[in-house]
């Protein structure tokens, strides 16, 4: 506290200090400051300080809107396709698994391409936000040890970056779902339902990975290797009936990736909700990454800037 | 009024071990935990300083002298690992160049994202966005993108930017090195203009003629900047030597702190 400065041992402080004299012009003085001389202020340190600091950081949107649109622009800038890479690559990984594995797992094409695009979409944004988001922090280095800047603004510029990147291929799904008839009813805005819990869960992993990635780097390659491991084990390409039927249902039930696909997936595919029990896993499994989330932001919020 | 108050500062950075812990690194510590296997730098120790508006300060020492680390604790950009740290005002900070630019993007671009992080408004950098421009004197070097600009040109565009804001606190990082004299007579008189309008200016440098140049103060005679016990820095000025005593490292010795 500022009040105890009288307590503290004496201790000189001399700067080359130059008082400006608008009168006088300028003289070159040694000033000691006494200790009387430090005013009373009020100091403010908020348990909640770590949760200030998000909603602090959310209220600077233009700075993150625009650092994360720029990302985003600047991406494609050097490239002849621009976006249309985002396509491109959607396309392409859609027709190679698309016609073997239809085949493979005794699909009618028809019916695997809508659900094999709406999976592989989610699967990109969720494996970008831990993988590009992860990078948060250190990417934005320059500017954290520059510019003062709550530091979930960087937490909000790569969640609009992969956002927005998402929301561009998910223009895709109109077009594969029209060749191939899906029809579209009132059912269908249940995706927003679902969407929305998507951004939520996407913008918790990029606040995670992002703390977890600059604390120990090797964070980044062990999530990496994860997410390998969990594209293989969730339903992304098969259909997770098929699991179900040969007697391993727990693998699906118990992934909380799984739950997440279907509220999106029912309604775009079915024009139906997915059952309670896939919206009730979606909100236990946000619930979780909030605490994890809440935790790593106030362990590391004040060293977060030692660790770049 | 424009004020900073820094009292019984200190900033440790952990070299090794610590800065970005490995994950093995993080076993071990947690199956011998009184194994002590990091080397602290103590970059700041026990610093006290009072800044008024109306104030031009001068730091002056040495490379590894903790210079740096006192601009970024006043830019709140470190948190100090204890002491208090109080600074009222619109803050705008000078640091290193290279960083906080966007490479592929344009001087434009540049120009205003710099302004958005700085504070100002969308509306006001559209006002002033033509005043910077003119400022850089980079002219259609302005629509290229940003990586293939010279070091001197970053810090025009910067310069130019971070003083166009109305800070309250400008606080300059040894970066006029890197701007030729011509550049250097503009930005003196950009600075002082700033100094007239009762803001607080802390400039660190290793250069007494640079400091003297931008504190319209000759170095005349033998003066002291002395930031508390640890690490203390001695100029003479007269001799145009610097010394530093006592930049002890805890844990492990090292010659020279530098970060």
């Amino acid at each position: 506290m500022w009040g105890d400065w009288g307590a503290c041992p004496p201790r000189q402080i001399v700067a080359l200090r130059e008082e400006t004299q608008r009168t006088s012009g300028c003289s070159l003085s040694l000033s000691l400051l006494s200790i009387g001389d430090i005013p009373e202020a009020e100091w403010q340190e908020s348990t909640d300080a770590h949760m200030e600091d998000v909603i602090s950081a959310a209220r600077l949107w233009p700075v993150w809107l625009r650092l994360g649109l720029q990302d985003v622009r600047l991406r494609f800038r050097r490239s002849g396709l621009g976006a249309g890479w985002i396509f491109l690559n959607l396309a392409i990984t859609l027709l190679a698994i698309g016609v073997v594995y239809s085949r493979l797992l005794g699909r009618d094409l028809g019916e695997f391409l809508p659900f094999l695009t709406v999976g592989l979409i989610v699967w990109g944004y969720i494996s970008s936000s831990i993988v590009e988001g992860g990078n948060a922090f250190i990417a934005s280095e320059g500017y954290i040890k520059q510019i003062s800047l709550p530091m979930y603004v960087y937490v909000f510029r790569f969640f609009v970056s992969t956002s927005l990147t998402m929301l561009i291929s998910f223009l895709a799904y109109p077009v594969v779902a029209l060749i191939y008839g899906v029809g579209f009813y009132w059912g269908t805005l249940w995706a927003l339902l679902g969407i929305f819990l998507l951004g939520t869960v996407s913008f918790l992993l990029t606040a995670i990975f992002a703390h977890l990635n600059t604390r120990f780097r090797d964070a980044a390659h062990i999530a990496s290797l994860g997410l390998q491991i969990m594209f293989y084990v969730t339903p992304v390409i098969w259909p997770p009936e098929m699991l179900r039927d040969r007697g391993l249902p727990w693998i699906i039930d118990l992934n909380p990736l799984y739950h997440l696909l279907e509220v999106i997936r029912q309604p775009l595919l079915y024009s139906q909700p997915a059952s309670p029990l896939n919206y009730q896993a979606v909100g236990i499994f946000i619930v979780v990454l909030a605490i994890i989330a809440g935790t790593l932001t106030r362990l590391y919020r004040r060293h977060l800037v030692y660790f770049l | 009024m424009p004020l900073i108050c820094v009292k019984d500062v200190d900033v440790e950075f952990k070299v090794d071990a610590e800065m970005t812990k490995s994950l093995r690194l993080a076993a071990i510590q947690l199956l011998k935990p009184r194994r002590n296997i990091s080397r602290v730098i103590h970059a700041l120790r026990s610093v006290s300083l009072t800044i008024q508006a109306g104030e031009r300060v001068g730091i002056i020492g040495p490379n590894g002298a903790g210079k740096s680390t006192l601009l970024k604790v006043l830019a709140r950009i470190y948190p100090p690992q204890r002491g208090e740290v109080k600074v009222e005002g619109h803050v705008c900070p000078l640091f290193e160049f290279v960083t906080g630019f966007e490479m592929e993007a344009t001087g434009w671009d540049n120009i205003r994202t710099r302004a958005l992080l700085l504070g100002m408004s969308a509306k006001e950098i559209e006002q002033k966005i033509e005043e910077i421009a003119q400022f850089t004197d980079l002219g259609e070097f302005l629509d290229i993108p940003v990586r293939c600009y010279s070091s001197g040109m970053l810090l025009r565009l910067a310069f130019a930017t971070s003083t166009a804001v109305d800070p309250e606190i400008l606080l300059l990082d040894e970066v006029m090195a890197a701007g030729d004299a011509a550049f250097i007579e503009r930005a003196q008189t950009r600075m002082n203009e700033l100094m007239e309008r009762a803001s607080i200016v802390v400039f660190a440098s290793h250069s007494l003629q640079m400091l003297a140049k931008f504190c319209g103060c000759r170095g005349r005679r033998k003066d002291e900047v002395v930031y508390g016990p640890y690490p203390i820095v001695r100029s003479d000025f007269q001799g145009g030597r610097n010394l530093v005593r006592n930049t002890r490292v805890s844990g492990k010795r090292l010659d020279r702190a530098r970060v």
